[in-house]
Formats: C-alpha cells, sequence, structure tokens
C-alpha cells in the first residue's frame, strides 16, 4: 500500500540496505538492515514503524506473521533520515514459491505523515533455500 | 480533502476492496447490531419487564366483587374467526379509598378453543370475591395475579444482550483497529480474523509448522507410531446422516399436519403440494446416506505405521501398510504428496482448494486377493527430498505432507485414503537427517 502525503504526488523514498547482499539468510541467522528516508519538501514524518514480517501469497487470502515490530512515535528519531534495526531470524516458516501458496519474508518501513496518510516500503529477503514447486498435478 | 480509495491492490494481481471502507462498513454494521440492541432492549424493558415489575412491586391489593364476566376476543374480525383467541375477562368493584372503582381484568391467559374458555368462565360466578392488585397510578388498571414469566426476562436480557454483546465486541475491534498499521495489528493482536477459518497450532520454536502431537500419541503395533487417517468421508457421511435425519423429521411433521386434516374431513391443497417435494427430497436423503454408509463399510480398514516422526528433509524411514477387508483388489498403491491449501472467499462463499504439487510412490501392489479375518501387510521406505518444503500451516494457506493410499477393489468404486504427516524445516547448519 502506498499512500501519498496530501501536501504533495511526490513520493519519499526509502533505500535498504540488508546485511547480506544476496537477501539471501538461513534460519535463525541474524539480520541487520539500515535504512535512508529522502522526504519531498514540507513533508514531515510523525511515526515510522519498522517490522520484520512473514506473509502468504497466492490463491488464498493473504496470512501474515510478524517476527518483529517496533514503533519510533518520538519525533527525532520518526523524522530521523537514517535508521537501522534486526534481529536473529526464527527456525520458520520457509521462504516458499508454491503453485498457489507462497510465502515470503520482508522488511518494511512505514511512514506516518502528519497530514495523516502513511507510506510504507517494503524489501522482500529470502529465509532458507527450498527450491521453487514445479510438478503440479490436480488431486 | 481526499476521501479512501473504493479500491486497494491486493497481493497476487487482484483488486479488492479498500481495507478503509471495509472497516467503516464492519464499524457501522457493528455500530448498527449495538443500536438494535439498545432500541430492542429499552422497548423490552420499558414495554414488558417494567409494567411486570410494577405489578409485582407497586400495585395495591385489594378484595374485590365479581360484578360482570365476558370473554374478550383477542386476534383478526369475524371472517378469521377460526384465528382468534378467547381470554376470560372479569368485571370486579373493589375500593380505591373512599371511592369505590369498577372495571376489567383478563383472568389467566387466552385459550384459542372459546368453549374451554367458557368453561374457565364458568368458574367464576358473579358475586364472588376475588383477590386484586390495582395501579396506585391509574386505579382502572387492575389485574388478578402477580409473578413472574421467566421467558420474558429470558428475552429481555438474551436477545438485546446478544446484540449488544455481538456488535459492542465487533465495534471495540474495529476502533480498536483504526488507523493501525497491518504489522501492528498483527503484532498486537488486533488482527481481524476468520470466524470460519481455523487458526492452526504452531510447534513451539517453529512458527508456521503445525504441531503434531496429534499425530504421535498412538503407539504402533509394529512401527512406533499408527498414524490417524485423514477422512473426509467420515464427515461427508455425516453431514449426509444430519441431513437425512432433519429432512426427514420435517417432512413427518408435515406429513403428520397433513394426515390430521385428512382426518378432520379438509385436504389442504397447499400443504400437500408443498409434501411431496419433501418427501421425495427426504427419500433421496436416506438412499444418499445408505450408499455412502455401505460405500464406506464395504472396503476394509486401512492402517498405516511409521518408524518415526515428525519427519526431516533427507531423511528415510519405514512405513508399514494394513489393509483389512475380503475380495480382489485390482490395485492398491501408497505415496507420498505434498499438497498445497488456499482457503479464500469468492462472494459470500468460503472456498478451499488444494493441488498436490510434488509425488513420489512408495509402493504398488497389483492383484490383491484379501481372505476375510487377515490383513494384507507391506512395508515401503520413504525418502524425503532433503531441499524439501516444510510443514506449514496458516489461518488460509497450508502446506501439507500426506502419505496417500488408493486402491481398487474389483466390486467397489476406487478409494483414497489420506494420512498426514509433518516435515519439520532443518535448522541451520544441521546436516539432511
Amino acid at each position: 500500500m502506498t499512500n501519498l502525503p496530501e501536501a504533495s504526488r511526490q513520493p519519499p523514498s526509502v533505500t535498504l540496505h540488508f546485511c547480506a547482499a544476496d537477501r539471501r539468510y538461513e534460519p535463525l541467522q541474524s539480520i541487520e538492515v539500515r535504512y535512508l528516508v529522502d522526504l519531498p519538501p514540507g513533508q514531515v514524518v510523525r511515526a515510522v514503524e519498522r517490522s520484520i514480517v512473514w506473509y502468504t501469497e497466492g490463491k488464498g487470502e493473504e496470512d501474515i506473521g510478524v517476527h518483529s515490530f517496533d514503533r519510533l512515535t518520538d519525533r527525532a528519531a520518526a523524522g530521523a533520515a537514517t535508521g537501522s534495526f534486526g534481529g536473529r531470524l526464527p527456525a520458520s516458516p520457509l521462504s516458499y514459491e508454491g503453485v498457489i501458496v507462497k510465502i515470503r519474508w520482508c522488511v518494511r518501513v512505514r511512514l506516518f505523515f502528519d497530514a495523516g496518510r502513511d507510506f510504507v516500503s517494503e524489501h522482500v529477503f529470502d529465509l532458507g533455500r527450498v527450491p521453487a514447486a514445479a510438478f503440479p498435478t490436480r488431486s | 480533502m481526499r476521501l479512501p480509495r473504493f479500491f486497494s491492490k491486493k497481493r497476487g494481481h487482484r483488486r479488492t476492496g479498500s481495507e478503509v471502507w471495509g472497516s467503516v462498513g464492519e464499524a457501522l454494521f457493528h455500530a448498527t447490531l449495538v443500536v438494535a440492541g439498545v432500541a430492542f432492549g429499552g422497548f423490552l424493558i420499558t414495554g414488558i419487564a417494567v409494567p411486570e415489575w410494577r405489578i409485582n412491586h407497586d400495585f395495591i391489593e385489594r378484595r374485590g366483587t365479581v360484578v360482570g364476566k365476558g370473554l374478550a376476543r383477542r386476534g383478526p374480525g369475524s371472517a378469521a374467526a377460526a384465528q382468534a383467541s378467547w381470554q376470560p375477562s372479569i368485571r370486579l368493584r373493589y375500593a380505591v379509598g373512599a371511592e369505590p372503582v369498577v372495571a376489567w381484568a383478563f383472568d389467566g391467559i387466552p385459550e384459542t378453543d372459546r368453549t374451554r374458555a367458557l368453561e374457565r368462565l364458568d368458574r367464576t360466578s358473579l358475586g364472588e370475591e376475588k383477590i386484586c392488585w390495582y395501579d396506585p397510578d391509574r386505579p382502572t388498571h387492575v389485574v388478578l395475579s402477580r409473578g413472574y414469566n421467566w421467558w420474558v426476562w429470558a428475552l429481555t436480557l438474551l436477545l438485546p444482550g446478544a446484540l449488544l454483546a455481538f456488535g459492542g465486541a465487533g465495534l471495540s475491534r474495529s476502533l480498536g483497529r483504526w488507523g493501525r498499521s497491518q504489522e501492528r495489528q498483527a503484532a498486537t493482536g488486533h488482527r481481524p480474523r476468520d470466524p470460519l477459518a481455523n487458526e492452526p497450532t504452531s510447534t513451539p520454536g517453529h512458527p508456521g509448522v503445525p504441531s503434531c502431537e496429534d499425530l504421535v500419541n498412538s503407539p504402533g503395533t509394529i512401527l512406533r507410531y499408527r498414524l490417524p487417517i485423514e477422512s473426509p468421508e467420515s464427515w461427508n457421511l455425516l453431514g449426509l446422516g444430519l441431513f437425512a435425519v432433519l429432512w426427514n423429521a420435517v417432512v413427518v411433521l408435515l406429513a403428520v399436519n397433513a394426515g390430521l386434516d385428512l382426518l378432520g374431513g379438509r385436504i389442504d391443497w397447499l400443504l400437500l403440494a408443498v409434501l411431496v417435494p419433501f418427501a421425495v427430497v427426504g427419500v433421496a436423503g436416506v438412499v444418499a446416506f445408505t450408499r455412502s454408509l455401505v460405500l464406506a463399510t464395504a472396503v476394509g480398514t486401512t492402517q498405516l505405521e511409521i518408524s518415526a516422526h515428525p519427519l526431516r528433509p533427507g531423511g528415510t524411514y519405514e512405513a508399514l501398510l494394513a489393509q483389512g477387508g475380503a475380495g480382489a483388489f485390482s490395485d492398491l498403491e501408497m505415496s507420498l504428496e505434498l499438497e498445497e491449501q488456499a482457503t479464500f472467499r469468492q462472494g459470500t462463499d468460503t472456498r478451499t482448494e488444494r493441488l498436490v504439487v510434488w509425488k513420489s510412490p512408495l509402493g504398488s501392489w497389483p492383484g490383491l486377493q484379501l481372505a476375510p479375518g487377515t490383513r494384507f501387510e507391506a512395508r515401503a521406505t520413504i525418502h524425503v527430498p532433503s531441499s524439501a518444503m516444510h510443514s506449514f500451516a496458516s489461518e488460509h494457506n497450508g502446506v501439507n505432507w500426506r502419505i496417500v493410499i488408493r486402491g481398487r477393489p474389483a466390486r467397489w468404486p476406487a478409494f483414497t485414503r489420506a494420512f498426514p504427516v509433518v516435515v519439520f524445516p532443518l535448522a541451520a547448519g544441521e546436516p539432511a537427517a
């Protein structure tokens, strides 16, 4: 979801750097991300939410699991142009590229603006090395 | 000011309703339930419960003299006299202070049978004295009995209470989610839950991996565990049985009514017109249930034992298949399968789609001849690929491993019986089992 602030149609940009260049992690491995927020002039951030989540994609309704979540409401911290966060990844669920069920891991940085709108920047990474499902057979 | 969009993009390249408008709609729906609960409760309290309470607490007791009696007719006019009810009414004279007052009071509940109402009325004689209670605010309002009707209070508390509880809880949930991001809702437990979906239990330390407690609580006779069978056929059978019983109960009720009408010399053609198709469906329900019952019990039971559980990628395990019953099987097969399962809403329906995305044959036994009282037994080796996806279960999605037995008896339709197993993920650095 990307909702732009009322003040401007120009979107903010969030650049994110993973500690693993290929964005591939093993279960229980540590992850560290650094982000850089570039705001168009006149936009004021009142809160930032940073999370590491998995979600399902495909034919079914979306399910989501939050591995880590924090919300910065302090004006100085929320308005900072850079930040970093991370932690130890869980043992499961592993990233999975199925046919009607897919599991994705991602890092989300969500900015909340004074105007009431929010902007989310999502960066997908892989947990584990499960190959994609390839031989569907109707049951 | 910009209004929220009606549509927002959902992952999977589909457009679905806007979350904001969805939340507004949900909040409005629950607010409507709260308002309905308040209005309905207010109506029941002021219209029924409070008057009854006043009769028991405020009304003043007097000894009155019966100066008249009659039947009060309730319901439609004379054209539909058969649907009217009759209530014995007594005209009483009693003293309010120094002044005598004469007023009508109902005696007991209404009767649909006029003769019975007259019999009740005959039990009261003119000039007889009766205890009565009158309203001090309106002395002509008098009653002949006091007490509480439990169903009035149950109705007063139950229906509006349910509306208030359901609507209030939903409204509070909607307000709790308002303005919160999807991640924050999930992290704080305010995520909207699908009442029709099951929240699976995860294995501690392995989020998203279903618990296998129910799969290891039955020891095997030869190998370590006996696996429980996943039997949608049993649920179908139960559903068909329930349908047949309930539907035919309705048919019996209709038939009894029609029979009573016929005995009374009347023919209700509308009732008969409804009864005939209902009876046909009822008979079809019994036939379908009986057929399913015969099919489910004709082929003998299938049992499966396994040497270890849960399974691990790269692991090799032993399985023992035991098939009971009697007669010839043209084929019996065993395979290990990975099935994806997705539950989604389509309009007002909730649908579940299943797709087998990987399958490995474990054994095949053609031309079996089973003798009564014995069972066919066969061993097979299960190898889980080292790169296999682990079992996964969330509210609407699943990745399920199953050992599937497919049989083709000579005299009966083919059957499929599935035994779920759980595959755990490998930990970092852990070699394949």
